[in-house]
This record gives C-alpha cells, structure tokens and sequence, in this order.
C-alpha cells in the first residue's frame, strides 16, 4: 500500500510540474502586458513585470476600440446560438417523433452537410451574399445558423430517448405536437439544451475566416479579426499593448469558463462521445 | 381521396413546419454553394459575374502542375501528421489524471490542462508570437536554461523551424481537448473488468495495454479523423502568424490547402483556381468523414 500512496504523490508531482510548465505562457503574457519595458524588443523573462504600468491598457485602447467588439461578438454569438439551437431542436422533434413522407430523405441530406466542409463551399457562398447585396452586414453570419446539421443530429438522439406516452397525454388532451414541443420535449432537454449552446457560444466566439471574408467595415468586426487586425498593424512592434490586448481578449470566454467548468467540460466530453 | 387518407395527411403536414426552414436553409446555404463550386472548378473565371468560359479540367491540370499548389498540400499534410502526438500526449494525461478517481485533485488537474483550450483563439496566437520568438521568446528562454548555452531559433520566422514552432503552439493549445475526450472514454470503462484483471495477477502496465487501450479504439478513431479534418482546413492561426497573410510567412513553408484558396479568391482572384482547390479539399475531407462514419458508427441512419 506504500508504494501506491508514493505512486500517487509522484503522479501528482509530475502532473503539477507539467501543468505549470503548460500555463506559465499565460502568466507571462499577464505579465508583459504591465510591463512598461515590453516595447519594440521583449524583455528578459521575469515572473514580475519589470517596471509595473498600466500603460499597455491605455496605450492599447487608444488603438483598438475592444469594447466594440467585444459588443459585435456577443450579440452575433448570442443570436446565433439561440438560432441554431431552436432550429436544431425542431429538426431534432421532426427527425426523432414525427411520421412523415421525406424524413429520411432530409435527415441524410442535413447529416451529409457534416461531410461538406464549410471553406469549400466559401467562395460560392461568398459570391450569392454579393449578389444579394449582404456583404458587409450581419446576415451572412445569421443566415447559415437555421441549419445545425451537428445540433439537429444530437437533438434526434436524446429526444428519441423521451417515452412516446408522454406526448400522447398531450395528444389526448387536444393539444397539437407545437404544444407538445414546448410543453413536453423543450423542458426534458434542458441538458441537451445547454450542451449545444455551450458548444455553439464557443464556436462562435471564436469564429474567424468567415467574418473575415463577408465584414469589409472593420466597426462591425468581431473580436477575433478585429484583434487579428490590430495585431498585423502591430506586428514585431510594441509587444505591451500587444498582449495586453491578447489578455483583454481571453477575459470573458475564460471568466464564463472559470464559472461553468463543470457544464463546459462534461459538453465537450459528450461531444466527442456517440451516445 | 378517402377520408381516412385525407387525415394521414393532416397528420403528417403538421410535421413539416418543424423542419422546412432549416431544409430551406440547407438547400441556399450548403447545396446551391457546394453545387457551384464544382461548376466554377470545371470554368475559366477570375472573378464571378466579369465573365466566365467552361474549360474542362484544366483548372485541376494547373493545380498539380503548380508547385505552390503541391507545396501547400505538402504543408498541410506534414502539418497534420504532426498535430496528431496530441492523441497519445492526451492519452497520457487522462490516464494519469484518471488515476485518482473522482477526486477534487482530479478536478483540479482536469480544469488546468483543459484551460489553453478555452481561451480565445486569437489570443493564444498573440502569446505565442510572443513565446516563440527568437530573441527574448519564452521557448528560446526556457530552452536556454536547461542546456546552458544561448539558444536563439527563430519559431515562427526561420522556414526550417516553423511547421515544428506552429506545431507547439496547436499541442499546447489542442492537447487539453484530446485529453477530455480520453478521460471521457476512460470513465465508461466497467472497473470490474481491472478487478478482474486484478485478481488474475495483471499489473497496471498490462492493464492499460491489454484492457484499457483496445476498449478506446472508438476514441482513438473519432480523435484521430476529426484531427485530420482540422488539420486539413487549418487557417486561422497559420494566417495570423503571418501577419494576416495567406502566404504562409515565412516563405510559403506555413500555407495550407485553405491559405492557398483564400489567396486565389480573395488576394488575386481566380475564382476557377479556387474552386478547383476547393474540390480537392472536400474530396480529402469526405473520405476521411466517411471513414469515421464507417469505423465508429457515428451518424446510424436507423428507423425508429
């Protein structure tokens, strides 16, 4: 029994000797960025800023209104959650309960988008908004969100797992399967629920190339290319304002994170899992 | 038409709301597009709407006669055979991590390493120009330390470094996600059957080989086809190392596949050229999703 509790201590040690090796990046970041000697040359490792300023910050904010984008991001990241989500809800309902000619047919044809990856339909797509006259607005960004060929496939399985009998009271008191959605599967899958919008809020949040592409007016950016941008006018100079931006950039996602491990964490194990 | 049939009908139509503006959606945003690329492949155009000719396969012709074109696929496959230590380094840790049960130190362990994973993309790009620089680079300082002599490689800006400086900055940021994935697989595995193994003498070196990594050939598989498929489409943080550039700084040695069709649409457009590579993409991807489907059984199309 010795050797296993020794086992246990070395097995921590190692791991906590990695781990801070793994995060020691982000301290440092933390760092530079109050550190007034991080100009044009990075300074010399230090576990404390060199010379402590909040100069970065202001410097920085000067340069690249975050707040901003910051703003764009959540509002496109909230609209759009909620939109894939619902509609991969109601596909899930469709797909999972419902008796009706085509299901087959259109839940092959939305699990077969999973194998047509997005850059390689981009230009024509591209060229359709163009045509439209949409670039350079938010629909773009909207738009492809009522199709959520992953989120619809989940909701199938778990909804498929709620017993029949349940919507069939429902049925019998003269409700309608619309009443049945709301009443009866919407509140069994909350898990479900906040598994995808989890996956999804991450997702776009992080989103890049197709802003990239479709948002010409650097205002209406999101955060990604917005600091991306900043960050090439920036580039091999001035590294404070640099990461100061890059820690001002993490806040929010990491706070969120920090907050909701538990949930963040057990969604995306079960996204890698078929269930 | 009888009555009877008549409310078969009914019964049915009440279905189609739930799923028509997603199909509607399907069909504008996924079908119409990917149907065009093949077109715009198979036609000699610059840019859509200034004038387009068919011309066969000659787009494709000029891509494989192309060394950029040969290069960036180059790239990108060498780029993602190296992204893939990411399964075994995350096999790893959730092995040891799993090892202490459902504890709060296993928690603790679980939440660190997965953290790089969670902080936005960007960011991680910026700190990382920052960590794999030549001079004053956290790497080059680290390196330096332990081998007592001054070490100043060039990560991201010398072409002999650079797959291998894009390839730390993806582990560390990808390496958590493999290990919440195995851990995930881990814990579904019955502890009766260590018991088991237990009883029958095995040690634990025997039980990861012979009980546990056969029971995870699942995980390895989905890891391995979805790491190919991002590393397939890697983009964004290749192009922002490069200071927002396709081109793949430094000297073309970082373009992928994508880079090169998002140079050929949007830098110096050549909306054939493009599409062309954009087909080849798809094709690269589709065999690698389709056999995933085949070997996990992912996407059962079952009747219920």
């Amino acid at each position: 029994m010795k050797s296993q509790k020794i086992g246990k201590v070395a097995t921590i040690v190692i791991l906590g000797v990695i781990l801070a090796i793994v995060l020691v990046p982000i301290w440092w970041t933390i760092v530079l960025s109050f550190d007034r000697t991080a100009t044009t040359q990075l300074p010399e490792f230090s576990w404390w800023p060199h010379e402590f300023s909040t100069f970065n910050y202001t410097a920085a904010a000067k340069i690249i209104d975050i707040g901003r984008y910051y703003f764009n991001t959540l509002f496109l990241a909230a609209v759009n959650t909620l939109i894939s989500v619902f509609f991969a809800m109601m596909c899930g309902f469709a797909f999972a309960k419902g008796k009706f000619h085509g299901k087959k047919i259109i839940y092959i044809l939305m699990l077969a988008v999973m194998m047509v990856p997005f850059e390689s339909r981009m230009v024509p797509l591209y060229i359709e908004y163009r045509d439209w006259g949409l670039l350079n607005t938010y629909w773009p960004l909207i738009l492809g969100q009522f199709a959520y060929a992953y989120g619809a496939f989940f909701a199938r399985q778990n909804i498929a797992s709620i017993p029949d009998s349940l919507l069939e009271s429902v049925y019998l008191d003269g409700g309608g399967v619309w009443r049945g959605f709301f009443s009866i599967i919407l509140p069994l899958s909350k898990p479900i629920i906040a598994t995808l919008c989890i996956l999804q809020f991450i997702a776009q949040w992080n989103s890049y190339l197709w802003p990239l592409v479709v948002i010409r007016d650097l205002k209406k950016q999101v955060i990604s290319v917005g600091v991306a941008f900043f960050n090439a006018q920036q580039n091999s100079v001035y590294y404070g304002p640099r990461m100061a931006v890059a820690v001002l950039s993490a806040i929010p996602l990491t706070i969120v994170f920090l907050f909701l491990q538990k949930n963040i964490v057990a969604s995306i194990a079960v996204s890698g899992m078929k269930q | 038409m009888n009555a009877s049939k008549f409310v078969k009908l009914k019964k049915e139509l009440r279905w189609y709301p739930f799923v028509i503006v997603s199909v509607i959606a399907l069909i504008l945003f996924v079908y119409i597009p990917m149907f065009r690329t093949v077109q715009y492949s198979l036609y000699d155009v610059s840019i859509v709407g200034y004038g387009e000719k068919f011309c066969g396969l000659k787009n494709y012709r000029t891509l494989f006669g192309q060394s950029q074109f040969l290069k960036s696929i180059l790239n990108t496959v060498i780029l993602t055979l190296l992204s893939l230590i990411t399964i075994p380094i995350g096999f790893l840790l959730a092995v040891a991590i799993n090892s202490f049960g459902r504890t709060k130190i296993q928690s603790f362990f679980r939440i660190g390493y997965y953290l790089p994973n969670i902080i936005t993309g960007v960011s991680v790009i910026l700190m990382f120009q920052a960590v794999l620089q030549g001079h004053g680079g956290l790497l080059n300082t680290f390196l330096s330390a332990i081998l007592h002599r001054e070490i100043t490689i060039g990560w991201i800006s010398d072409v002999k470094y650079a797959k291998l400086g894009a390839t730390i900055l993806w582990i560390w940021q990808s390496s958590g996600y493999a290990m919440l994935i195995n851990l995930a697989s881990l814990q579904a595995i019955p502890t009766e059957l260590y018991e088991a193994a237990s009883v029958d003498g095995a040690n634990s070196f025997h039980k990861i080989t012979r009980i546990t990594m056969p029971l995870m050939k699942d995980c390895f598989t989905f890891l391995f086809v979805t790491g190919v498929i991002n590393g397939l489409s890697r983009f964004t943080d290749l192009y922002i190392l490069g200071g927002n550039s396709s081109a793949g700084i430094p000297s073309g040695s970082l373009q992928t596949i994508l880079m090169y069709i998002y140079q050929y649409s949007f830098e110096t457009p050549n909306f054939g050229l493009s599409s062309a590579g954009s087909m080849i993409l798809f094709a690269l991807v589709f065999v690698f999703t389709l056999a995933n489907v085949k070997l996990t059984g992912f996407m059962d199309v079952e009747n219920n």
